[in-house]
């Protein structure tokens, strides 16, 4: 990190930590929340005056989440994320290749077009993939959830891909050219390692996004047998909730975004910093 | 055709299908009649839909409610995040364990996190409750709190902001990270220190990451959709009913896709108002400080 802008004396730094602790406390709150009942048993959990701390430790919520419908719903999640995350990230590495490097007439045109996809709101699309959908029998199966969150994940992975392009030097490009290396041998046995990096980002940011995914979910997939995680569970509000259960699902439907931002934060982190400068 | 075409065409598809058509397709849809339930095809019908949509009560409150939130939320999240990157860009010795808290909300799916507030918010065995009456001891304040219209209004501010301050702070502080050591030293000779320094010198170096924090923020303030939708249905009655959901429920639940699209696009419309004029304002100001 470059050096810090304010040469900070004692007094200025405990109200700094106290402010951030605060805050960090504040943001983890929900989290620690919903974790810490996942463990309670389920008449502990409407306990009045309760306790933040399970009195006893149960693992019951688990076992019952484990054996519940929830595994559909986890299953399709599992499914639908690996799928989109899979196709984006090659259909997006071979995007921005060709915009990085080998342009043509009216590519920034249609580079212009993808970015401009970013600002419409995706309520826009709603109706005509539910009509198109509908009219080929996707509705309600993970192919149909898979591909449309590839289409509204890949103007963002383009950018990401075609920034991580154009940073490797022309020079690399026409040696191998001179080599005499096709065009698909340069993108896969050259370009692509040195790119690692930028599909490593696309990589997590679409995992986050697909996984988390509710909107296009709740619309194309109205069966309860084909819903992933981030719609099916919330059908569960307003029954008779199930809270102990509910709270161990949403703990193990959070903890793989949350466990991969622990082991990439730095990478993520620059990542977004270094896209939103260079954007 | 060019080689670079090929490479660019199987992205383009998936693009084109389910992103530029559908933007062709609502928008003529919208100029029709199109009830997906009782109608075997639309039937064109000029701009009334976009008439009806102003004359409509329930339109009209959704886009009203859509602003109250959007600006509560671009207030609280730009200033927050601006003044959270400057705390953490400081030598301090837990910083990494700051950003690790602050920027985790970033990667919890939002329909669950709704859930999670959902409970915390629940009459007497949610947290808040708990925190309210047993450990403040105001037990006469506590109330089945999304009963109430401004507080589910509050609420589901709170919830987006919490969501999103970490993304907004990570854009922020790549801001000041771009501010050279240069300007940041000869500010430094002139004597300005602490306060003053954030208020002159930094402040106004930040004048690119306002245009793409703004944007973003516009963006999502407008877009809100799932906390609504997962916390409080838009009531009670319609006190949090916004926009976006307006359009989904006239959609998925009523089938009305013609008058459904005419919504949509004038969502679309205002938030690419909002962001040129974001764009267009953050400029000129630049041009004149040259």
């Amino acid at each position: 990190m470059k050096s810090s802008p304010f040469s900070l004396d004692r007094l200025n730094r405990v109200w700094i930590n106290g402010v951030l602790i605060a805050l960090a406390v504040l943001f983890l709150a929900p989290l620690i929340y919903i974790f810490l009942n996942s463990f309670k048993a389920a008449d502990e959990i409407f306990l009045v005056p309760q306790s933040i701390l399970p009195l006893n430790w149960t693992l019951e919520n688990y076992a019952a989440a484990l054996s519940g419908g929830f595994v559909g719903y986890f299953t399709n999640s599992v499914v639908i994320t690996v799928g989109g995350v899979a196709l984006t990230v090659i259909l997006s590495s071979l995007a921005g290749y060709g915009f990085a490097k080998l342009p043509f007439r009216g590519v920034n045109f249609i580079l212009l077009v993808i970015v401009a996809t970013l600002t419409v709101p995706l309520v826009i699309f709603l109706v005509p993939m539910f009509l198109m959908e509908n009219a080929v029998g996707l509705l309600d199966t993970n192919l149909g959830l898979i591909l449309p969150n590839v289409a509204v994940s890949l103007p963002f992975a383009i950018l990401i891909m075609r920034a991580s392009f154009g940073a490797i030097p022309q020079e690399i490009e026409e040696s191998a050219v001179m080599d005499g290396a096709g065009v698909m041998r340069r993108w896969w046995t050259i370009m692509l390692p040195m790119a690692r990096n930028g599909m490593v980002l696309v990589v997590i940011m679409t995992t986050y996004s697909i996984w988390g995914e509710y909107t296009m979910a709740k619309t194309l997939a109205m069966d309860p047998g084909a819903m992933p995680l981030s719609v099916g569970l919330t059908l569960l509000k307003g029954e008779v909730w199930q809270y102990g259960v509910l709270a161990a699902v949403i703990v193990l439907a959070v903890l793989p975004p949350v466990v991969i931002f622990i082991i990439f934060q730095r990478h993520i982190v620059a990542g977004v910093a270094q896209g939103a400068v260079k954007g | 055709m060019p080689t670079g075409f090929f490479f660019i065409l199987p992205a383009f598809l998936f693009i084109f299908v389910f992103m530029l058509y559908p933007i062709v397709s609502s928008g003529y849809m919208s100029l029709t009649e199109y009830n997906f339930v009782y109608d075997e095809a639309p039937t064109f019908i000029g701009i009334d839909n976009y008439v009806a949509a102003f004359q409509d009560d329930k339109f009209v409150t959704a886009l009203t409610n859509t602003f109250v939130f959007g600006i509560s939320f671009f207030v609280i999240v730009m200033l927050s995040s601006l003044c959270i990157a400057l705390l953490l860009f400081q030598k301090l010795r837990f910083n990494s364990f700051y950003r690790s808290a602050i920027f985790v909300p970033i990667v919890v799916p939002l329909s669950l996190a709704a859930l999670i507030f959902l409970w915390i918010l629940q009459p007497n065995y949610g947290l808040l409750s708990h925190v309210v009456g047993d450990v403040l001891g105001w037990h006469a304040l506590n109330q089945p709190w999304l009963a109430n219209g401004t507080i589910a209004m509050i609420a589901i501010v709170i919830l987006a902001s919490w969501a999103s301050i970490g993304f907004v702070t990570i854009l922020f502080l790549a801001g000041l990270q771009g501010i050279s050591t240069e300007t940041l030293e000869a500010a430094e000779m002139d004597g300005a220190a602490g306060f003053k320094k954030v208020l002159h010198i930094i402040l106004p170096s930040l004048r690119e990451t306002y245009v793409l924090t703004g944007t973003w923020t516009i963006i999502h303030a407008l877009k809100v959709f799932v906390e609504p939708m997962v916390m409080t249905d838009g009531g009670p009655g319609t006190s949090t009913l916004v926009l976006y959901q307006q359009v989904y429920l006239t959609a998925f639940t009523y089938f009305d896709m013609g008058y459904a699209s005419a919504m949509a696009y004038i969502l679309g419309a205002i938030i690419l108002v909002l962001v040129v004029v974001n764009f267009a304002v953050s400029r000129i100001k630049a041009d004149k400080d040259v």
